[in-house]
């Protein structure tokens, strides 16, 4: 679920970056308040163990394939939001420079996509109210517990991966980049992360369940007092119907424009097509001040053409002679490109 | 320099990990701290630098102790733990658990740093340091690169360079090869300062320590020179130790 | 399947292999090094999506760079492995769905669906080359004092430190694990499912033994709370001088087709 930065415009990488840098700053800030120096190095090391658990292969019975997992959910319920979230951020930045995996640019979506929803939401929104509620009482205390550690934990990880995979598909189209509709792209996204998200949710609880039998002092919200239980039982009931309601009218509106007008969401997010589709670079535009040529030439033809007011020209007035010096511009930028690699080669060769 | 009065500790009450544990270490003594396995010393070295017991306050694996712990005159409790700590240097077993940081250099500085001094002056002293062990090589390395013996030189060095009063090293030749392990033999001995050494290593213990402490089940079962304790068969086998592989013919 | 973790470790340590060079571009500040990154980033990333001639001559940066600093670029491509294939899935549908010719190039039309995928996958590629190029010129103190420099919160900088640090300890240890479990589990590609809990479940615990004497070990050194960073010393001269002409070329390059210039010139 890794976004690169050729996946996203500057203004919506902003965006995010805003997003989860304002969260960080939150997230730090609750935790100097709390003045546990001891936190620190356990969520290090705890970061560290969902780096090195994520190379782990896990056999899924029955298909010969292998699962991994993310860890979002795992580090909320060890750590607690807060801290799970900067841990999680932190793997990611270190994925980001070290292993290639993301971008820089990206940093920003990326964080927000499988460290936001995974720590935050699927700590506040899941495993503490399942933790907290009286299901599956009738199984006894201890079985109780256990049950509601494996269901927050495979609740937790499809719904806030599917939430993360909503996510790509929003920024993604945001952005401009895909000419893929929108709606066909969360119809490919979804069903995919809603089969990773049971494996990490099955993954998940397992290694929940296991620390539970054996250190449970080391899980959050596990031992809760019959007063907080009480007072909570309601809470679950609202999250559920908030989460459905949200559900519902997120799902209605989206599908409602998916199915009124292909395009209809694209139409919704970036304003009238008809202005040609450099109004949703409108941002890069103002920061350098320039519109490029092709563009203003493109919404030019768009304009005439208006049967196909979706797709643009990259021709010009003179089509030929700017493709053509385009082209031996191109293969002259390459050329240099390769002699400069070359000589720094040789040159290095030379001075060893 | 350091003592132990009628010292009682328990993690959990009625199961004393130590019983009534008494001994004094002079200035400038090398002493071998050895028993078997769970005798107790580990929580001997964790009393010193107050990661349990009195000095650790109410908070986490503080345990219950009775007597008195003193470090150069100074009985430890959380009050004046940081000027204990400041006259202690540790090196743990894990030479992984002790180097945090990226790289050598930065975790040596670490602990001068956090005690007031300016980068400069730091680095001076670390390079000292690095210079009077020979180890000039491991300035720039990353910790997660080096091998198992050039991470027990660090960990020693980077305790080195906080210019300790006292050196409390835990196992500090297990798992090295005999080159490593003579290195930092040798190194031990150079060390002009007090040292509390703990070591399942007997031979090790014979050729650095003057003086012997056995622990047993959390008793001292035995204080004195290492010739006479670590030569006496009876008395190591009667607690669970055997004599230094030299001594075995 | 330990081959995945131990490619992992591998990679980590080529990193800091190359980090720990020398070369001009090593010797360039991390702050510099940062910025022009950055910049450059965000100028590729803002070139249209037909724009394909003029975003070819950002080629040139990370081909200076390369050439300068002696990183091969063979390391660069083989971890495009992670990034290229999800560019790809998504960059595919352009050509299918946008079928409006372009020009022709001989008897085969050009569509500018074909320009616009063409255009993702470089921008994919030269932003990639861009960041594997600050971290495989950047030692990981030095960009932690950077971050700290443009007050990044202290808690977040310590914790990439420290985490980078036990990532490489850690994943040696889930290697030795992984290795042990096949080797008296011959023929499994993965961990079973009965294992799943107990595999990574006895490292977590290990693991947290591990923090409490990290962190015993970081108070016996006078740890209160706050890390001490190198200052990196002021920039110099040279760092400036850097930063401002990459900066100036990026944004000249996004402002005027200079591959377009360059070929028009040429064909004058």
């Amino acid at each position: 679920m890794h976004m690169a930065d050729a996946l996203l415009s500057p203004a919506v990488a902003a965006t995010m970056y805003v997003a989860s840098g304002t969260t960080v700053g939150l997230s730090v800030k609750k935790l100097t308040q709390d003045e546990n120096t001891q936190k620190l190095p356990t969520m290090a090391v705890a970061s560290a163990l969902v780096f090195a658990g994520q190379m782990i292969n896990y056999t899924i019975p029955g298909t010969g394939s292998s699962g991994h997992m993310c860890g979002g959910m795992l580090l909320s319920a060890l750590l607690g939001p807060q801290a799970g979230f900067l841990s999680m951020a932190v793997v990611l930045t270190i994925q980001c420079l070290f292993f290639a995996d993301g971008g820089l640019m990206a940093l920003g979506a990326n964080i927000w996509n499988m460290a936001f929803y995974g720590c935050f939401v699927g700590y506040y929104l899941i495993w503490r109210p399942i933790m907290r509620s009286r299901l599956f009482e009738n199984l006894g205390a201890e079985a109780a517990r256990r049950a509601r550690i494996i269901a927050a934990s495979i609740i937790g990880c499809i719904v806030t991966l599917q939430m993360g995979a909503f996510s790509v598909a929003l920024e993604t189209t945001l952005s401009g980049i895909t000419e893929l509709p929108f709606s066909a792209f969360c119809g490919l996204m979804l069903p995919i992360h809603l089969a990773i998200g049971l494996v990490e949710g099955l993954i998940t609880a397992a290694v929940l369940t296991y620390v539970y039998a054996v250190r449970p002092e080391l899980l959050r919200d596990v031992e809760v007092s019959e007063e907080v239980r009480k007072g909570s039982s309601k809470s679950l009931r609202t999250v559920i119907i908030t989460l459905a309601v949200a559900v519902v009218v997120v799902g209605g509106i989206f599908s409602h424009f998916a199915s009124s007008n292909p395009d209809g969401l694209e139409w919704a997010l970036f304003g009238n097509e008809e202005a040609g589709y450099s109004a949703n670079m409108g941002l890069d535009e103002e920061n350098f001040g320039v519109s490029s040529a092709v563009s203003e030439t493109a919404a030019g033809i768009q304009e005439k053409t208006s049967f196909l007011p979706d797709y643009a020209f990259a021709g010009s007035d003179n089509p030929m002679g700017t493709t053509v010096s385009g082209i031996v511009g191109s293969a002259m930028v390459a050329g240099a490109a390769l002699l400069i690699c070359y000589a720094g080669h040789f040159f290095r060769k030379k001075n060893a | 320099m350091i003592q132990f009065d009628n010292v009682t500790f328990a993690y959990e009450k009625g199961k004393p990990v130590l019983s009534d544990v008494s001994f004094a270490i002079e200035k400038g003594e090398t002493v071998g701290l050895i028993g078997a396995n769970g005798a107790g010393k580990s929580t001997v070295m964790k009393l010193l630098l107050g990661l349990a017991g009195p000095g650790a306050g109410n908070k986490g694996v503080s345990g219950r102790a009775d007597g008195k712990i003193i470090v150069d005159g100074e009985e430890v409790s959380p009050r004046n733990l940081s000027q204990i700590r400041r006259k202690l240097g540790f090196v743990l077993q894990n030479s992984d658990n002790q180097m945090f940081m990226p790289t050598v250099w930065e975790d040596m500085l670490f602990g001068l740093l956090n005690y007031g001094m300016t980068r400069q002056e730091a680095e001076q002293r670390a390079q000292k340091v690095l210079r009077e062990l020979g180890q000039e090589k491991l300035r720039g390395l990353y910790n997660h690169r080096i091998s198992g013996g050039e991470k027990r030189m660090a960990a020693v060095a980077t305790v080195l360079a906080m210019d300790p009063e006292v050196l409390l090293m835990d196992e500090p030749t297990s798992a090295l090869d005999p080159y490593n392990r003579r290195i930092v033999i040798n190194t031990i001995r150079k060390l002009p300062c007090t040292k509390v050494i703990t070591s399942h290593d007997l031979d090790m213990i014979y050729d650095t320590c003057g003086r012997v402490i056995l622990l047993s089940e959390g008793r001292v079962a035995a204080d004195g020179p290492s010739e006479t304790i670590l030569r006496d068969r009876g008395l190591l086998e009667a607690n669970r130790m055997e004599l230094p592989l030299r001594f075995q013919q | 399947m330990s081959q995945n973790i131990e490619r992992s470790i591998r990679d980590l340590r080529e990193m800091d292999t190359l980090a720990s060079g020398d070369s001009p571009l090593h010797r360039v500040s991390a702050g510099a090094k940062l910025l022009v990154t950055v910049v450059y980033i965000l100028v590729v990333v803002s070139f249209d999506k037909f724009n394909m001639s003029g975003l070819m001559f950002m080629l040139l940066y990370p081909a200076v760079l390369f050439a300068v600093s002696g990183i091969p670029v063979s390391t660069c491509f083989y971890k495009l492995r992670f990034v290229l294939p999800i560019v790809c899935a998504v960059g595919i549908f352009n050509p299918i769905l946008d079928r409006t010719p372009a020009f022709p190039l001989g008897s085969f039309v050009v569509t500018t669906g074909m320009i616009s995928m063409v255009t993702l996958l470089m921008k994919g590629v030269f932003c990639l080359m861009a960041s594997f190029l600050l971290a495989a010129s950047t030692r990981i103190e030095a960009i932690c004092a950077v971050l700290r420099k443009i007050h990044v919160p202290s808690m977040l900088v310590t914790l990439l430190l420290l985490t980078y640090r036990y990532a490489a300890v850690l994943a040696e240890e889930a290697n030795v694990m992984t290795q042990a479990y096949n080797l008296r589990a011959p023929g499994q590609k993965g961990i079973h499912y009965k294992a799943w809990g107990s595999f990574l479940g006895q490292l977590l615990l290990r693991s947290m033994d591990r923090a409490e004497e990290l962190y015993s070990s970081m108070l016996l050194r006078g740890y209160h709370g706050e890390f001490y960073y190198a200052q990196g010393g002021s920039s110099s001269i040279g760092d400036v001088l850097y930063a401002v002409s990459w900066c100036a070329l990026f944004i000249a390059a996004r402002c005027v087709n200079l591959t377009q210039l360059l070929g028009t010139s040429v064909l004058r």
